[in-house]
């Protein structure tokens, strides 16, 4: 048992840390606003700037543009970057559909875009959910019908994130209807900038402009960007988002970190009906749990990096690492609301105004977390069917 | 990064696990409930043939010279066991000798210790006071090479089997400064009363009354009114100890309850199918996970000699709460069954519920965690 990281890893957590205070993160435009689960904003040119630094790639093979690093260096470098608010949220789905690339692609795929991404010249978005195909992805109604060499694709997506800002989305489409539901459906790398795509963003209740509904009309798709084999799409999606779930949710401890030392230095100065809220026990307790929690969250997240370093499945790791990370966050906004009172309901110049709108932002924002990406329930039903080996229903 | 035990740690998880499984059945362990000494020497003798009461203790003292995290290992598979007797509460009796004990003291007492022959246990809490060392009432008076001991401790687990007594005691020096003390007294001292209680757990805890009670100089652990930084940080390390037992049992819960759901048939199906069920069964393991991490994280700190103060205090406010909320899925998901005095569940549950307690609960311990987050 040895909970250190190793010499290369701290090298390379101390060259981020250099170049986050070189470079503070904070004065890189953000597209979409940090949403305060570890990833930070979407930001294109901070984004740019780490794929010059070659970490967009840091364990992607050296012939595709990568480091040829390993992954817990990959996770060590968005930890990192997780602790100073940096917005790697621009390059999250790059991460799982160049994961589906390294795995699933042709040769011609991964020169094609591997490179690429990790330049950051193209950023990505996927597309899974639809209106009828929530946490039942097996119901997608999309179609994808051949012709010649083309594919062309008819139906709605809609939540993918980014997809306004996005170049490239990954999109799962229905290529055999005959076959059992879940044999034919395929992934398609699909260019969002091609004739019939039509992307519109929708506004989430804590007001941000992250997600999007996407409707294809009869858009046409060349064949060389199928991923992987036609009718194999649900293998391959649901690996991805064995990644993306860990990889989407594993910078919670970080992230939050200094949420909760802001929170710390707000009670520390504070008073209210009469009391320094530092002196107030309830106070103290329910800071101290949620101190309790992002630790206890951190070592449930290094344990599923070790896995993945190793090259171990991740397949019920990864819901306890989401189910975790989500209602943690949940839990946080409301501590944070509780303590800062009632005058989190307003928007102001005050001292305190920014972490209020911080936290009341939080507050509704991580209530869509335990939703994206597979809802909590979908997790635990995963954590129960393939963790502890029951019946399925 | 490595999360893995050594191999040589397997290998002695797996042969406590098998001895455990043979030598300590659960219908051993109700009787050693009913039993009011609480364990057979028999059994005692055979984890003494094993090593483990000198596993902790170095060789140049006649133990094994193993390692805190092999000590972790092991507690881990007792804690599924569910193993009666007083190998934990000894451990720490022997951690305390072993850190703060002289020379002279470790010589004579860890031999005896390692070979089974001596029990010891800790004395702290009062009826008044949990583990707050700061807050002790017991008091030690010098008079001449003698120290009066007077004071009451409760929840002095095993007291009634031990031959020795670590009592925390506040004192005074020639200046009048004031600290606590520990004393090594003998369980058999005149003026000492033990009383074994009656507990929910049917563990052995009791009440031990000193009344006057004479110690030698010679019987203090490590420097006298300075022992207040020492205990705490024994308390600490006992803390993580007692979450590796807590780890232990509340994986036994869990495999327990999941062989059951998938074997109870209602609705012609069997209920582990059941989504209610599974979701019950999910969060029992995403509790589990967060122990099992938080617990060797703070064991392997402790294990290297860093400072492990904050960790010990977070999986100990992790452990208390979350083993609590596993044991109560547990019960809702065996049914009526579980409900029962000779199922095996509640000796798991009931047990949750002192370790909660031990060595300071989840508030306790968050108390502490708020000031090392600067509050």
């Amino acid at each position: 048992m040895d909970f250190r990281f190793s010499e290369q890893e701290e090298k390379l957590r101390e060259e981020v840390c250099q170049f986050c205070h070189e470079e503070p993160p904070e004065n890189f435009p953000c597209e979409i606003e940090d949403e305060g689960y570890g990833f930070g904003g979407w930001s294109r040119a901070f984004t740019r700037r780490l794929g010059e630094k070659g970490w967009l790639a840091i364990a992607w093979p050296k012939e595709y543009g990568g480091l040829g690093r390993s992954i817990m260096e990959r996770f060590v470098a968005a930890e990192e970057l997780a602790y100073h608010r940096a917005p790697q949220y621009g390059h999250l789905f790059g991460d799982a559909v160049g994961a589906g690339i390294v795995r699933y692609g042709t040769e011609e795929q991964k020169k094609d875009f591997l490179p690429k991404m990790a330049r950051a010249e193209i950023l990505w978005s996927t597309g899974l959910s639809e209106p009828g195909a929530g946490s039942d992805l097996l119901n997608t109604a999309t179609r994808a019908v051949k012709d010649d060499n083309d594919y062309i694709l008819n139906g709605q997506k809609i939540w993918p994130t980014g997809a306004h800002l996005a170049e490239w989305c990954l999109i799962l489409a229905r290529t055999d209807p005959e076959a059992p539901k879940s044999r034919g459906l395929s992934t398609f790398l699909v260019d969002v900038r091609s004739p019939g795509v039509t992307v519109n963003p929708i506004i989430d209740m804590s007001g941000a402009e992250s997600f999007n509904e996407i409707f294809l009309e009869d858009v046409r798709v060349p064949k060389s960007c199928l991923l992987g084999e036609e009718n194999r799409g649900l293998p391959l999606v649901f690996e991805c988002l064995e990644g993306d779930r860990f990889w989407g949710r594993c910078l919670r401890h970080a992230g939050s970190k200094k949420d909760l030392e802001e929170l710390v230095e707000y009670v520390n100065q504070s008073k209210y009906d009469g009391q320094n809220l530092k002196e107030n026990q309830v106070i103290r307790d329910m800071l101290a749990e949620i101190a309790v929690e992002l630790e206890v969250c951190r070592m449930i997240n290094y344990k599923a990096a070790w896995l993945l370093n190793k090259g171990d499945s991740i397949s019920w790791e990864s819901s306890v690492v989401k189910t975790f990370a989500d209602e943690l966050g949940q839990r946080i906004a409301n501590v944070g609301l509780q303590i800062l009172g009632p005058q989190v309901q307003l928007r102001g110049k005050s001292k305190w105004a920014s972490l209020r709108e911080r936290f009341t932002f939080l507050y509704t924002f991580n209530r869509g977390l335990t939703l994206a990406g597979g809802t909590s329930e979908i997790q635990r039903t995963t954590i129960a069917l393939r963790g502890l080996g029951l019946p399925r229903s | 990064m490595d999360f893995s035990f050594t191999e040589e740690q397997e290998m002695l998880r797996k042969i406590a696990r098998d001895f455990l499984a043979t030598e300590c059945p659960r219908d051993s362990v109700r009787e050693m409930i009913k039993d009011e000494k609480g364990y057979t020497a028999e059994l005692w003798k055979k984890m003494a043939e094993l090593g483990w009461m000198g596993l902790i203790i170095p060789e140049e003292y006649g133990g094994i010279g193993g390692s805190f995290l092999d000590i972790v290992a092991l507690v881990e598979e007792m804690g599924r066991a569910c193993l009666p007797g007083p190998f934990f509460s000894s451990l720490i009796g022997t951690l305390a000798i072993l850190e703060a004990g002289n020379e002279q003291q470790k010589k004579e007492l860890l031999p005896k210790i390692a070979q089974g022959e001596l029990i010891s246990t800790l004395a702290v809490s009062e009826p008044d006071v949990g583990y707050e060392v700061d807050a002790l009432q017991c008091q030690a008076v010098a008079e001449g090479k003698e120290y009066i001991i007077d004071g009451t401790k409760l929840f002095v687990e095993n007291a009634h089997v031990a031959d020795l007594i670590v009592c925390a005691s506040r004192s005074k020096d020639s200046t009048g400064h004031e600290g606590v003390t520990l004393f090594l007294t003998e369980a058999k001292s005149p003026n000492l009363t033990c009383t074994l209680l009656e507990t929910i757990a049917g563990d052995k805890q009791c009440q031990v009354i000193f009344k006057g009670v004479r110690v030698p100089e010679s019987s203090i652990l490590g420097q006298p009114h300075r022992g207040g930084e020492y205990l705490k940080r024994l308390l600490q390390v006992a803390a993580v100890a007692k979450c590796a037992e807590m780890l232990g049992g509340a994986q036994q819960v869990i495999d327990m309850t999941v062989d059951f759901v998938k074997e109870r048939v209602q609705f012609d199906h069997p209920i582990g199918s059941l989504q209610a069920i599974q979701h019950h069964c999910a969060n029992m393991m995403i509790d589990l996970e967060g122990i099992r991490y938080i617990t060797y994280l703070a064991a392997w700190k402790v294990n290297e000699g860093l400072p492990f103060g904050k960790e010990a205090a977070i999986a100990k406010a992790w452990a208390s709460e979350a083993y609590r909320r596993i044991s109560d899925l547990a019960h809702q998901s065996h049914g009526a069954i579980g409900f029962c005095e000779d199922h095996d569940l509640p000796l798991y549950s009931k047990r949750a519920k002192a370790s909660e307690f031990a060595f300071g609960d989840a508030q306790f311990q968050r108390r502490f965690v708020a000031q090392e987050i600067g509050l």
